[in-house]
């Protein structure tokens, strides 16, 4: 009998050894006392690559004194994973700030020191600064990217069904029709399963041409527009318009699907971000970009321009120093110049000008010409409450495609959802 | 296998029928069952030979030669710490499993065994911990690792993991042990065995328990992303769930990559608890019923 | 007899360490976190506002809404486990102890209990092809409906955990004496009667635990929906349950501010049900299956 417990004994043995020579050796690796390494927190688990074969090698050659790992999170994990270690004095030395309203709550919670005495801080305008700044004014964390929002197209499909580039909103609904018609392909890859993509690359990439980019986004922060002003109903109308040309069960339909079915050649529109521009050329497709169509032909063209990603310094961080000197190379030219080479569809921040070899990258950034830019509508303190508009958005707008909400039902439960916290700034 | 002694007796020949008949329906059943459970699986085993565009191109048929690819695998042994990673989860996984099984199997042999005034109390303590939602105290937890200094190792894995098992191996240990014999006990002890030496002759008893705590341990604990997140994210101490992790992007995944993974991933589970469920099996025939 | 004494030092000998690690490492950080729900900290400091939070997740029409919604949307969860898992799990069970097997006997458990050990990323992503619209076998959109969605990610947990059940009850099954089957087989019952007058009565009470632990998981459950539709879990919040409203509200997400108190509060909340329903279940059903049995 006792010997059927072998079995057992064996499970805690090997246990045993092989617990004990994991931990001797997770304790080794501390290095030599010159060096000193650093963790820089993200959520960029795609770059990983990039950053690890490029852009921070780069960086350790001119500081062979310090050494930058870097741990990246998945965006989904991403705050609740920072939130807990900084919390616990754990958190990486260097952090990924989200833009506004999350940060601003990190920075109002004390996560990160004030990077106003950084002299790279001065390669950037207040309004790269904006999205990471505290209560007081000062920049707390360094621009690193933002990102654009378009439409990529497939110019082959363009070429087969004759169509034109389209400028004004009667110019792509038209184009969508034909490619309708047609019946091979599907004219907008868009699905609803993920909210945000409705409200990123849908209603706030043509919504802008609607209420006018920041007219409109910062009317509605010092609270002398409304959601249910004719304008944004109007953007929410040209949304919900869109419904006949998405795929058959959009519904439940990803973003992953969506870029799968551009990239299979099967669907001949994606609305999406610049940060995508590697995956919609993987499949070796010949694509192009336009942006958000205007209303009517002659009027001011807006652009989305988002600030994505900057980084802060962890107030609680024990290798303060390294970390400034990091910082401040993330500030310089010098980084931006092979962080646009490297991650393509980002851009940088800076002042100083960067080329983008990336052919993609560079169309992108040419959007910019002739273009008033402004960031997503519901980020920048509209989202600081409960309910966030930001998250209420991406609900609402499911209801809008999947359910048939009106326009006018779906801005009216916005506005409901704001009034209840929002108290206007002035 | 007792039961099957008497079908064995000569019968006639209605009656052998209406016993093939019955053999047809439960292997009928059975087989549809089973490939309910496995075919999806080997969706992903199949997609895990392909390009992505394979994989999206016709998601349910063979890698042809245009789709077939090992790259995915290839990313996961050169791009990933893969093996590293299967350590750590094997030595978390193991460590958990021991420590769960005997300090569990002692908790509960005591409760059952040395009845006294507090002990319901007791149960109760342990049982109410079953119901705990314990990532909720994953900031305190952090902290407490710390002071111990134990942050980003494996111990602090295995120490949280074995307080989240540790509740529902007491209660079902406890109804293993409840079936064990007075007499048996109570003849060792006339005999001088001091109490130790009585857990150990009740313990054989009580080994198909074993082998479920130790089942029901492992799953959660080898596929658990949360804790390894948080608690040992560094390179050297990433665990295979959370190593998978870096094939999920933000916006684009590496699929046959991430497919991979998550084939290399389920193996050590699935044979370890081919190896447990024999031993609980044959604890059971041995034990009961003869 | 072994003396009192002798009781409390053998009790405390075995279940010390035990008692240590659970709670060191489970009760106490969640009872420092539980007593985040009883203060404000949102303006910088922390101040003690007893219940303000409760009342604050019960009057509050949008919060309350959430929280309604997603409790509406566990029973559900649970109530879909509870009707499938286990009357499959039974028929998965008596099917394996079935005489006609043999050395396929083995063979079916594993095969059964394989996807009880995947991760949830593998079950999502598998499902989710399976049921794409666009690369699957179904064309209507299970996850975009507001009716579909939840029911079918629940058959989708059903589908990965039914062995555990099956297991249970097939050891069960298992353990019952053979002298007992034999004995009324002479009787002349049929396998039918067999099973459900003398097998079932015996294995009712890991039936009923099974039950219980169905309802503990699935309240707390949090890991398939999130791996599916993330923290706020769509089309429209219909799939979101206690477990991921729990962890939104707590952590926040990209684009939410994380509410600590809240966050804990809705677990304390969470808990409190799960803890009430369990008594009341301990106290009544399983008093009534006892006497039952006797």
């Amino acid at each position: 009998m006792r010997s059927k417990l072998a079995p057992f004994a064996i499970v805690v043995v090997a246990a045993a050894t092989i617990g004990l020579s994991g931990c001797s050796a997770g304790t080794g690796g501390t290095g030599d006392a010159k060096v000193t390494t650093i963790t820089f927190g993200n959520w960029r688990t795609e770059d990983a690559k990039l950053w690890e074969s490029s852009v921070i090698p780069a960086f350790e050659k001119a500081h062979p004194e310090i050494k930058v790992t870097y741990q990246a999170t998945s965006t989904n994990d991403y705050n609740a994973a920072i939130q807990s270690k900084v919390e616990s004095g754990t958190g990486p030395d260097v952090i990924m700030c989200r833009p506004f309203d999350v940060n601003r709550a990190w920075i109002e919670k004390g996560y990160f020191d004030n990077l106003k005495s950084l002299t790279s801080i001065s390669n950037f305008t207040p309004t790269a600064l904006a999205a990471w700044t505290g209560a007081d004014g000062d920049p707390y964390c360094m621009p690193i990217a933002s990102v654009l929002a378009g439409f990529y197209y497939n110019k082959t499909i363009f070429k087969e069904l004759g169509l034109s580039v389209p400028t004004t909103m009667a110019e792509f609904t038209s184009d969508l029709k034909k490619i309708k018609a047609n019946g091979k392909y599907t004219p907008l890859a868009l699905g609803s399963a993920d909210g945000w993509q409705l409200a990123y690359n849908v209603l706030d990439s043509i919504g802008p041409n609607y209420w006018q980019g920041e007219a409109g986004r910062l009317g509605l922060i010092d609270g002398t527009k409304k959601l249910t002003d004719p304008d944004f109903v109007a953007a929410t109308q040209a949304f919900a318009d869109l419904k006949p040309y998405l795929p058959d069960g959009y519904q439940s339909l990803k973003y992953e699907d969506m870029m799968q079915l551009f990239t299979l050649g099967k669907a001949a529109i994606i609305p999406d971000g610049s940060w995508d521009v590697t995956a919609a050329s993987a499949t070796g497709l010949d694509i192009g970009v336009f942006a958000a169509p205007v209303v009517k032909a002659g009027d001011q063209r807006y652009l989305q321009e988002m600030p994505d990603q900057g980084v802060g310094l962890n107030a609680k961080s024990k290798n303060k120093t390294a970390s400034k000197v990091f910082l401040e190379w993330l500030g310089t030219t010098d980084f931006q110049k092979i962080y646009v080479d490297k991650v393509p569809g980002f851009f940088s921040m800076g002042t100083a000008a960067v080329p983008y070899t990336n052919k993609l990258s560079q169309q992108f950034a040419d959007l910019k010409k002739g273009a008033k830019l402004t960031p997503r509508l519901a980020l920048d303190r509209l989202s600081a409450g409960t309910p966030p508009l930001d998250d209420d958005t991406w609900a609402v707008l499911q209801t809008v495609l999947n359910d048939g909400v009106s326009a006018e039902a779906a801005q009216q439960k916005l506005q409901t959802g704001l009034d209840s916290w929002y108290k206007p700034a002035k | 296998m007792t039961a099957t002694a008497p079908t064995r007796a000569p019968r006639g020949d209605r009656v052998r029928g209406s016993e093939r008949g019955t053999a047809f329906a439960v292997h009928g059943l059975l087989i549809v069952f089973a490939i309910i459970a496995i075919a999806p699986i080997l969706v992903v085993v199949i997609n895990s030979f392909k390009t992505t565009m394979g994989i999206f191109g016709a998601p349910f048929a063979l890698p042809g030669a245009d789709t077939f690819t090992l790259q995915g695998y290839l990313d996961v042994f050169t791009g990933g710490d893969f093996v590293t990673n299967y350590r750590n989860s094997a030595v978390v996984t193991a460590v958990t499993i021991a420590l769960t099984v005997a300090l569990g199997t002692a908790a509960a042999w005591a409760i059952v065994e040395y009845k006294v005034r507090i002990s319901p109390l007791i149960t109760g303590f342990f049982i109410v911990g079953i119901m705990l939602p314990i990532r909720l105290g994953t900031v305190p937890l952090l902290k407490t690792m710390v002071s111990w200094n134990l942050i980003d190792t494996l111990p602090a894995l295995i120490l949280i993991y074995t307080a989240m098992q540790l509740p529902l191996a007491v209660a079902l240990m406890m109804t293993y042990f409840r079936s064990v014999p007075t007499e048996l006990k109570e003849a060792a002890r006339m005999d001088g065995a001091n109490e130790f030496r009585v857990l150990g002759i009740a313990i054989p008893l009580v080994r198909p328990g074993i082998a479920a705590v130790a089942s029901i341990t492992m799953l959660p604990v080898w596929n658990d992303l949360w804790f390894p997140l948080i608690f040992a994210p560094s390179k050297q101490n990433q665990t295979v769930t959370l190593g998978v992790q870096q094939f999920v992007g933000q916006f684009q995944s590496n699929y046959p990559a991430l497919l991979a993974a998550l084939t290399l991933g389920a193996i050590p589970l699935i044979v370890l608890f081919t190896v447990l469920s024999r031993q609980f099996i044959q604890g059971l025939s041995a034990g009961y019923g003869k | 007899m072994i003396r009192t004494a002798t009781r409390y030092r053998m009790l405390a000998i075995f279940v010390l360490p035990a008692l240590a690690i659970y709670v060191i490492f489970s009760v106490l950080p969640l009872l420092s976190s539980v007593i985040l729900s009883f203060f404000n900290s949102s303006n910088g400091g922390s101040a003690f506002i007893a219940f303000g939070n409760y009342v604050h997740l019960f009057t509050d029409p949008y919060i309350s809404g959430h929280f309604w919604n997603a409790l509406r949307n566990s029973v559900e969860f649970f109530a879909i486990h509870l009707i499938v898992e286990l009357p499959v799990g039974l028929l998965m069970a008596a099917l394996l102890t079935s005489a006609t097997l043999r050395r396929s006997r083995g063979i079916y458990r594993t095969l059964l209990f394989i996807p009880a050990t995947l991760s949830v990323v593998i079950v999502g992503f598998i499902w989710r092809l399976i049921i794409n619209p666009l690369w699957g076998v179904v064309s209507f959109p299970l996850l975009g409906n507001t009716a579909t969605a939840l029911p079918t990610i629940s058959l989708m947990s059903v589908w990965e955990y039914i062995g555990i059940p099956m297991i249970f009850l097939y050891t069960a099954l298992l353990a019952i004496p053979n002298d007992i089957v034999e004995a009324s087989r002479i009787d002349g019952a049929s396998p039918w009667q067999l099973f459900w007058r003398i097998k079932f009565p015996l294995i009712a009470p890991q039936f009923g635990l099974i039950t219980i632990l169905t309802y503990i998981w699935t309240f707390n459950g949090f890991d398939i929906v999130y791996a599916l539709n993330g923290s706020a879990p769509g089309p429209n919040y219909s799939t979101d349950i206690l477990g991921t409203l729990f962890y939104r509200t707590f952590f926040g997400s990209s684009g939410q501010v994380a509410d600590l108190d809240l966050g804990a509060t809705i677990a304390s909340v969470i808990f409190f049900i799960i803890l009430v329903t369990t008594a009341a279940y301990f106290v009544v059903l399983q008093r009534r299956i006892k006497t039952y049995e006797l």
